[in-house]
């Protein structure tokens, strides 16, 4: 029974429609679209892990980088809310994955500031490029308190996962792993700018 | 048992709602994380390059062999910048048959070479792949997905490289490690015949 049950979410997870910015899940709206919407959008999770892996490497102000991302969400959602229009945040997200991509990899000292920057900048854009779909005032606000928990949380997990990889052989995998987001992050954006 | 059959039948209907029709370079099969993905592996020049990337890496030994695979994704990103913008670079094909020559013959003649120089002739070689890869952009892609799935099936390439060269550590290893790299270049002279 197991195994028809995983045969199940095998399948259903072959059949998921690409994330979207605007329709991320299909009938799923409200605080758990939200949710789904930080967690599912290619270049947002693109973005936070390169901002995650190049925090969890700070041997201190690791909270103050969380903390500002979370501040710099809030008032990305808050511009948004308050009607914002088209930004430049889908280029800039695959700008700052990049460069923390890069970061990673080159594992070079970094210092707390650069990461704090980008901790904030990366915030901002992930809220600009995070409009709501939504039918009501409610639910729109539902939506956008859902993309901050879902963001922060995943942030959060990432970096804490981050300060965990101590074994020689994790790190490098670490900074391989650096070495692909920046890679993939360079070519989105070239990708986006010659459209 | 009737219930596994009706998942059973379930999980087909599901899989025939899901398929895509078969279209040569068009929807998300072509463009998506599928069509990233196997880009790289539809073309034994770049495999063969890719692998030897990896083969050296692990006879060359740490750092090389984590670093020569981290050279090659970001450098290779800038030539794809190249290649997704138009900006032309001279002789894609030949360069990329003289990668496989060049990175076959390092690993079969087991040159140990300086690491500035091997993260060097590697990141030389990865912007003519990376230009390849990206004048060949399907229209149409999937950004995000077709990037993330070129790039993980390069990566990928360089691991079956460096499992393979791990094997050097044992004289017999390092003996069909160095054959390997002479297929590779034996490949790459095949590959700089053919090439238009």
């Amino acid at each position: 029974m197991t195994r028809v049950r995983l045969a199940l979410v095998v399948v259903f997870g072959l059949i998921a429609e690409p994330a979207s910015a605007h329709d991320i899940v299909p009938g799923v709206g409200g605080f758990a679209g939200g949710v789904l919407h930080a967690l599912l959008v290619p270049t947002h999770v693109m973005a936070l892990l390169g901002l995650g892996l190049l925090a969890g490497r700070l041997s201190n102000g690791r909270l103050i980088a969380e903390v500002a991302f979370a501040a710099a969400l809030m008032g990305g959602l808050g511009a948004i809310a308050l009607g914002t229009g088209e930004t430049p945040a889908p280029l800039v997200l695959p700008g700052v994955s990049a460069l923390c991509g890069a970061l990673v990899a080159g594992a070079l000292p970094v210092p707390s500031p650069l990461v704090w920057l980008m901790a904030i900048v990366t915030g901002v854009a992930v809220g600009l490029d995070s409009p709501p779909d939504a039918i009501s005032i409610r639910e729109a606000y539902l939506m956008m308190a859902g993309v901050w928990v879902g963001a922060v949380l995943m942030l959060l997990v990432i970096v804490e996962g981050a300060t965990r990889l101590t074994r020689p052989w994790l790190l490098i995998g670490l900074r391989v792993l650096g070495s692909w987001i920046a890679a993939s992050a360079i070519l989105v954006l070239a990708l986006t700018l010659s459209r | 048992m009737a219930l596994r059959t009706a998942a059973l039948v379930c999980i087909l209907v599901l899989a025939s709602l899901a398929s895509e029709p078969a279209l040569a370079h068009t929807g998300s099969i072509s463009g998506g994380l599928l069509g990233g993905f196997t880009h790289p592996l539809f073309g034994p020049d770049h495999i063969a390059a890719m692998v030897a990337v990896g083969l050296w890496g692990a006879f060359l030994g740490p750092p090389a062999i984590w670093l020569l695979p981290i050279v090659f994704p970001l450098v290779m990103a800038v030539g794809g910048v190249l290649g997704i913008l138009g900006v032309p670079l001279p002789d894609v094909e030949r360069a990329i048959a003289g990668s496989a020559i060049v990175l076959g013959l390092a690993v079969a003649l087991a040159q140990r070479t300086p690491l500035w120089f091997a993260a060097s002739l590697v990141g030389f070689f990865a912007i003519f792949h990376g230009h390849a890869h990206g004048a060949e952009l399907p229209a149409g892609s999937d950004a995000v997905a077709f990037s993330v799935g070129f790039v993980v099936a390069t990566g990928l390439l360089h691991l079956c490289g460096i499992a393979f060269g791990l094997l050097a550590r044992w004289p017999w290893g390092a003996l069909a490690v160095r054959a390997l790299g002479g297929v590779i270049a034996v490949a790459g002279v095949v590959f700089l015949l053919n090439a238009p």
